[in-house]
């Protein structure tokens, strides 16, 4: 095929064009078919890449290490989702094969998780005891049961001289004279909050910089804490009838 | 032209077919597939430079799809098997642009 094409480059752009277009004219050689053979292979070889590609999604074209630790994700998940599986499926063999007085102690149990979040019942046990004194917005108060929650307070109490009041989950705070409402309740400075859980993990949670702690000493409050091994909260919220 | 056509019967043949690449294959192909277009390119510029030779052209073909697959494979037996993939992309790359460059110089003489 090179044969009949002068052994040079074209000199114009028209002779170049002449070249193309008669190349691409039809011959029928033994080195046009193996040419169009070899054409074949690649117009087919680059869709089968193409399409190769598409399906085979994110995971193909990720590296080694990030494919070790989606699969470490997934291992997780599974180990965390089939001990949720045992645990349930314990409690309904418990449930279904033991006699009416496990039962009666499961939702005894039951009861007694749901009555901690309720607040319905007065508790004790270890946590810390917080006074504050001075000028307490009912932001700063909500802001430090927040801390308090996050640290992973299970129950929580404010009180003043007079009054105290359960913290549960539709309390609600607004600022009044000389202290803070809290749910209804006209709480005066000095207060005091009271929460059960880990006090080694609620006491460092108010005193983080920009804090509790600062917040009530730039008012120019003052502010204690006591950790104790046996905090009683006695309010209650009463039951709706 | 009828290789032109020969390549439009790949295309039609890829897209009804729908091949599976082995799993084997599948890091080398994509590879093969742009030193495939490097020694196209090069064929229509050596076609204008007057200096076409279908025995080179099938030649090199072939040798080019060869070697840029054999290098990506050393490469991974080596550990380096993505960074020698994109080093031969990007050669290849370059030599495509250079041979387009060329045509189009001979076509549009700019």
């Amino acid at each position: 095929m090179g044969s009949h094409i002068a052994q040079r480059p074209a000199r114009t752009a028209a002779e170049a064009r002449y070249r193309l277009i008669r190349s691409l004219k039809p011959r029928m050689t033994g080195t046009q078919s193996v040419i169009t053979a070899i054409f074949v292979i690649v117009g087919f070889a680059t869709t089968a890449a193409i399409t190769g590609n598409g399906t085979n999604g994110i995971l193909a074209n990720a590296r080694q290490s990030d494919l070790v630790s989606v699969l470490d994700d997934l291992a997780q998940r599974q180990a965390r989702l089939q001990s949720e599986y045992d645990r349930l499926e314990n409690a309904r063999a418990n449930l279904l094969g033991g006699d009416e007085f496990q039962a009666l102690n499961e939702a005894k149990r039951r009861a007694a998780n749901l009555t901690l979040l309720a607040g319905t019942a007065p508790v004790a046990g270890p946590g810390i005891r917080v006074t504050i004194s001075g000028n307490l917005t009912a932001t700063t108060l909500l802001d430090a049961i927040q801390e308090l929650r996050d640290a992973g307070a299970t129950s929580i109490e404010v009180a003043d001289a007079d009054l105290s009041v359960r913290i549960v989950a539709n309390s609600w705070f607004a600022d009044s004279p000389n202290g803070v409402t809290v749910s209804d309740n006209a709480l005066r400075v000095p207060i005091e909050i009271s929460a059960l859980g880990e006090s080694s993990v609620l006491e460092p949670a108010l005193k983080i910089p920009g804090g509790l702690q600062d917040t009530v000493g730039s008012g120019g409050g003052t502010f204690r804490v006591i950790a104790s091994s046996n905090i009683e909260i006695s309010a209650v919220v009463p039951l709706p009838k | 032209m009828i290789p032109a056509i020969g390549l439009l019967i790949g295309v039609l043949m890829g897209l009804l077919l729908h091949p599976t690449v082995p799993l084997w294959m599948q890091p080398y192909l994509p590879i093969a597939v742009v030193a495939a277009l490097d020694a196209v390119f090069g064929a229509f510029r050596s076609v204008l430079d007057g200096i076409f030779n279908d025995r080179i052209f099938v030649i090199s073909f072939l040798s080019n799809v060869v070697v840029a697959a054999v290098i990506v494979f050393l490469g991974d037996q080596l550990g380096v098997g993505a960074q020698m993939s994109t080093g031969v992309v990007v050669v290849l790359s370059m030599r495509i642009f250079a041979n387009v460059a060329a045509v189009r110089r001979h076509l549009l003489k700019a």
